[in-house]
């Protein structure tokens, strides 16, 4: 495709604020002409299926991309989708995409079933001693925001959020170790009550 | 089902595991997207051949978006001027298929149907596709069929494409196409309808059908149109066919076959509204074309004139484990047979024609499905049209017919189906029984279908 390969041309050349400007005018591009068909316009998808990508953090899309690139995130919608459409992106079209999502402006999060709310704020501000879970927050933040390389989780599509923690939890997703193990022991409503909090934030 | 015939059904299904069975209609989900855009199928397809959001969004956008690593051309100014991928989108279809109706049709009734029963056809179709990127914005479907039956090869669906994103919210294209339709993104439209896409080309079908539903052209036209697609939700298109004989012969000053006098329009108008897991679309879609009826009447003079316009809607559900899919379409069709008329081939001066056809499909997790549909068509009585004739007449001039088909199928892979497929007629050709005046009941010509499909 044109703009991956204009900017892939781009990234060669990358050196200097002129090219750099150029490349997130691409990376509107692209994410505009390609991603938008399932991540939505300015990363606000509609289908679960699709994480919503608007102001995820930038180094947690970085990884990501560069994870479905080497084939080391594999889980079902991983290799169906991602691993096709990031192989050919150039390491400066990754970053260039990532910041250009990273600025979007991310999709407020609605409160689900009261219940699991109740159950899901616990585990995200105390964890599960019992189970040697530790609180969400720890990592992701007191709002679920994210931080680096740990990814926003408020505002995300609640399904997305519990199908990640199954994949982890069945290994079909392997490229977050200690996401492995913090859902070792989780019970499905668990894993429910934890998404559907985070979302929410 | 009788001893034998379950044998021979048995022996057929045992052909199909062996990987070998086959059947008609259009078809298709075609391996070069997925090598092109490294996507498995499922990401455009629920189950083949139909589409999924993105696969709409995909077929819109030109079947361009692509992953491969490419052959390229830039000119100092990084215009672009080739991007080629590497290797040629193509792909393979088979289709082998074995088809058994209740009562065996008499020797020689048909051209090519004998007294035997229980037919098993190899290839049914066999197609070979270029499915793929051309160049940037610019894309094609090309599909070219071997047809078994007809031991003949042809050109089938066609679509080629220029498309490209205005902005955030609008996308638009071009589609030049040899079958009104075909270019259609969703699976309501005759061309691409689901679950029902494929039958038996062997077994009698019911003979009246609108001309959207391709009872005149058999893709011997060729359209233009341009389409756009906003906010994710609203397509609209507007376009022309024109007919496009094949083969030299055709171009003469008399035609077998229905011919379109000029342009004939061409609208197309679809909402669709996608949340969670679904999506639903109603839309609107038709066609007039004033036709040179042919049968070897000249190229000029009167003509017929069938004025087509139809609703539709589609419904889909697509979890991981359970996927669920409503479709219907009801076509309305006006015939003003000015030029039929004249020469005695209709008995009225115009006649009405309406299809309608309601379609419920469910798969859990795209391996193992089930479809159940209602179709029916109605119309004006015309001793001239509807004659009677053995097997394919109409004993009282109508041309109605009313049935269910239903269908289980097993895709033990995203590019393999095997479909059991069995059609039952309440209504035939404008009657129950004795349908053609030569004794054969609307219930004799029910159908069980078993086809193999594979894609690579």
């Amino acid at each position: 495709m044109k703009k991956i390969i204009a900017i892939a041309v781009g990234a060669v050349l990358a050196s200097g604020a002129g090219v750099a400007l150029a490349q997130s005018k691409e990376a509107k591009t692209l994410a505009q002409d390609v991603c938008s068909a399932c991540h939505g316009p300015e990363g606000r998808s509609i289908s679960p299926v699709f994480p919503r990508l608007a102001g995820q953090q930038r180094g947690y899309i970085i990884v990501q991309l560069d994870a479905f690139r080497n084939h080391t995130r594999g889980d079902p919608n991983a290799r169906a989708y991602m691993w096709g459409m990031a192989s050919q992106l150039s390491d400066a079209t990754i970053k260039a995409l990532a910041t250009y999502y990273s600025e979007q402006k991310p999709v407020n999060g609605h409160p689900g079933d009261p219940a699991l709310m109740a159950e899901g704020k616990k585990i995200f501000t105390q964890g599960i001693k019992a189970q040697n879970v530790p609180p969400c927050e720890s990592c992701h933040g007191p709002k679920a925001e994210g931080a680096g390389a740990f990814p926003r989780l408020a505002g995300q599509h609640v399904d997305y959020l519990i199908g990640q923690l199954e994949g982890f939890q069945s290994g079909t997703r392997s490229n977050a170790p200690i996401m492995q193990n913090v859902v070792r022991t989780m019970t499905p409503e668990q894993l429910k009550a934890a998404a559907t909090y985070a979302a929410s934030k | 089902m009788q001893q034998g015939k379950l044998k021979t059904f048995i022996a057929a299904i045992a052909m199909a595991g062996s990987g070998l069975l086959l059947a008609p209609g259009s078809a298709q989900a075609v391996p070069s997207f997925a090598r092109q855009t490294g996507f498995a199928c499922e990401a455009c397809h629920t189950v083949f051949p139909e589409l999924t959001p993105f696969g709409r969004r995909f077929k819109m956008n030109g079947y361009t978006i692509d992953n491969l690593p490419q052959v390229s051309g830039i000119t100092p100014s990084k215009e672009q001027t080739l991007a080629l991928n590497q290797l040629p989108p193509l792909s393979f279809m088979l289709q082998a298929s074995y088809t058994s109706t209740s009562k065996a049709l008499p020797d020689g009734a048909v051209a090519g149907a004998e007294a035997k029963n229980g037919q098993v056809i190899l290839p049914q179709q066999a197609s070979l596709f270029y499915a793929g990127k051309i160049a940037p914005n610019f894309g094609a479907f090309v599909q070219m069929t071997y047809d078994g039956v007809d031991d003949a090869f042809g050109w089938d669906n066609t679509d080629v494409r220029y498309a490209q994103n205005a902005n955030d919210q609008t996308l638009w294209g071009i589609s030049f196409n040899n079958n009104p339709t075909v270019q259609d993104p969703w699976n309501t439209t005759p061309a691409w309808q689901s679950p029902f896409d494929q039958k038996s080309s062997v077994a009698p079908a019911p003979g009246a059908a609108t001309m959207l539903d391709g009872s005149l052209f058999d893709m011997s036209t060729a359209g233009l149109s341009v389409y756009a697609w906003f906010n994710n939700s609203v397509y609209a298109e507007l376009g022309g066919y024109h007919s496009a004989p094949h083969g030299f012969g055709q171009i003469d000053s008399t035609v077998d076959q229905p011919t379109i006098s000029g342009f004939a329009p061409y609208w197309r108008l679809a909402y669709e509204r996608q949340w969670d897991r679904k999506s639903w679309e109603v839309g609107a879609y038709g066609m007039v074309a004033k036709v040179y009826p042919g049968n070897g009447n000249a190229l000029q003079g009167a003509t017929d004139k069938y004025s087509d316009w139809a609703v539709d809607s589609q419904y889909q559900y697509i979890g991981d484990r359970d996927l669920l899919t409503f479709t219907g379409t009801y076509i309305d069709e006006k015939q003003t047979l000015d030029a039929s008329f004249a020469n005695g081939d209709s008995a009225n001066p115009s006649d009405d024609l309406k299809t309608l056809r309601i379609n419920a499909s469910y798969f859990y997790k795209r391996k193992y499905g089930a479809a159940l549909g209602y179709f029916s068509t109605t119309g004006s009585a015309d001793a001239g049209l509807y004659a009677p004739n053995a097997i394919d007449g109409y004993a009282n001039n109508k041309p109605d017919s009313k049935g269910w088909t239903s269908e289980l199928d097993w895709v033990p892979y995203e590019n393999t189906k095997f479909a059991l497929q069995y059609t039952m007629y309440n209504k035939y050709n404008g009657g129950d029984t004795n349908y053609d005046g030569a004794g054969r009941n609307a219930k004799d010509n029910n159908t069980l279908y078993l086809l193999s499909w594979i894609n690579f």
